[in-house]
């Protein structure tokens, strides 16, 4: 049992962690998108 | 279109939930192997979405090679990592449940082996897209390492019938799987398939930001450029 319920968590763990961090790097870059001056500096 | 992504991603969210209620809920104990047997469905779905996106990454690579288009290559790039990743849990979830049906974390039989060979490949393409200059020199360098990458995806869906192994060989095409089995195992594919399209695609609109992005921002958010060398 021990087995199964690590290996869904670390499922979880890995694609979550995946898709929150690409979600969270696609809203900062249409936020930044909007205003590319802001990079120029 | 950010809006967009997200909903995509709430509903393969619950698509997944729905698999995990089907492989907890719905799936029949396998009475040799026990509760483990449950780490198969989304293994083995896993396995099989990692190679749709070496297949992306293979297209995506033919096509970049034939017309020099930068969509084609960005959907190689988002292929590659995702099929990573997916990779990444294949390994995982094989590890956890080799150890109590096996007796071993890791053995290094055909299979085994040929997977961890392939996610080294994609590893090593991603690397050579974040640490070199990005142009078109990298994106031709880059499209060769991804069609000849492709070769070990066949190495490895072989592997368990070319050479003698202790991993199970296909259970799917064999029709060794009771009913009920087979449909939690095609629901969860089909939603891991999902996910995985979703992912790319939010992959694929994050590469043509950064390609649209000015040269020296988008050197400073890959990560490739340090801050003081963009106010140059």
């Amino acid at each position: 049992m021990i087995y199964l319920v690590a290996a869904y968590a670390a499922a979880v763990v890995i694609l979550g962690g995946y898709l929150a961090w690409s979600l969270r790097s696609l809203r900062d870059l249409s936020k930044r998108g909007v205003e590319p001056t802001k990079f120029v500096g | 279109m950010t809006k967009t992504y997200e909903r995509l991603t709430a509903v393969a969210v619950l698509l997944m939930l729905l698999a995990a209620g089907m492989i907890f809920l719905y799936a029949p104990e396998d009475y040799l192997q026990k509760e483990p047997q449950r780490i198969f469905y989304l293994h083995v779905s896993a396995a099989i979405a990692a190679f749709a996106c070496f297949l992306a990454v293979l297209v995506g690579s033919v096509i970049y090679l034939r017309t020099e288009n930068a969509r084609a290559d960005r959907l190689a790039r988002a292929a590659a990592l995702v099929g990573v990743v997916l990779t990444t849990v294949t390994l995982v979830m094989g590890m956890l449940y080799a150890k109590p049906i096996w007796g071993t974390f890791w053995t290094w039989d055909a299979r085994l082996t040929s997977t961890l060979v392939l996610w080294i490949i994609y590893a090593g393409y991603l690397l050579l897209r974040r640490l070199a200059e990005p142009g078109p020199q990298v994106a031709r360098y880059a499209a060769v390492a991804g069609i000849f990458g492709f070769v070990d995806v066949p190495i490895v869906y072989f592997s368990v019938t070319w050479w003698r192994t202790v991993h199970p060989g296909p259970v799917i095409v064999s029709n060794a799987l009771p009913p009920e089995m087979l449909i939690t195992f095609l629901v969860t594919m089909a939603c891991t398939l999902f996910l995985a399209a979703v992912m790319v695609g939010i992959r694929y609109r994050i590469e043509t930001l950064l390609d649209e992005a000015p040269s020296g921002a988008e050197a400073t958010i890959r990560g490739t450029q340090r801050e003081p060398e963009l106010a140059r």
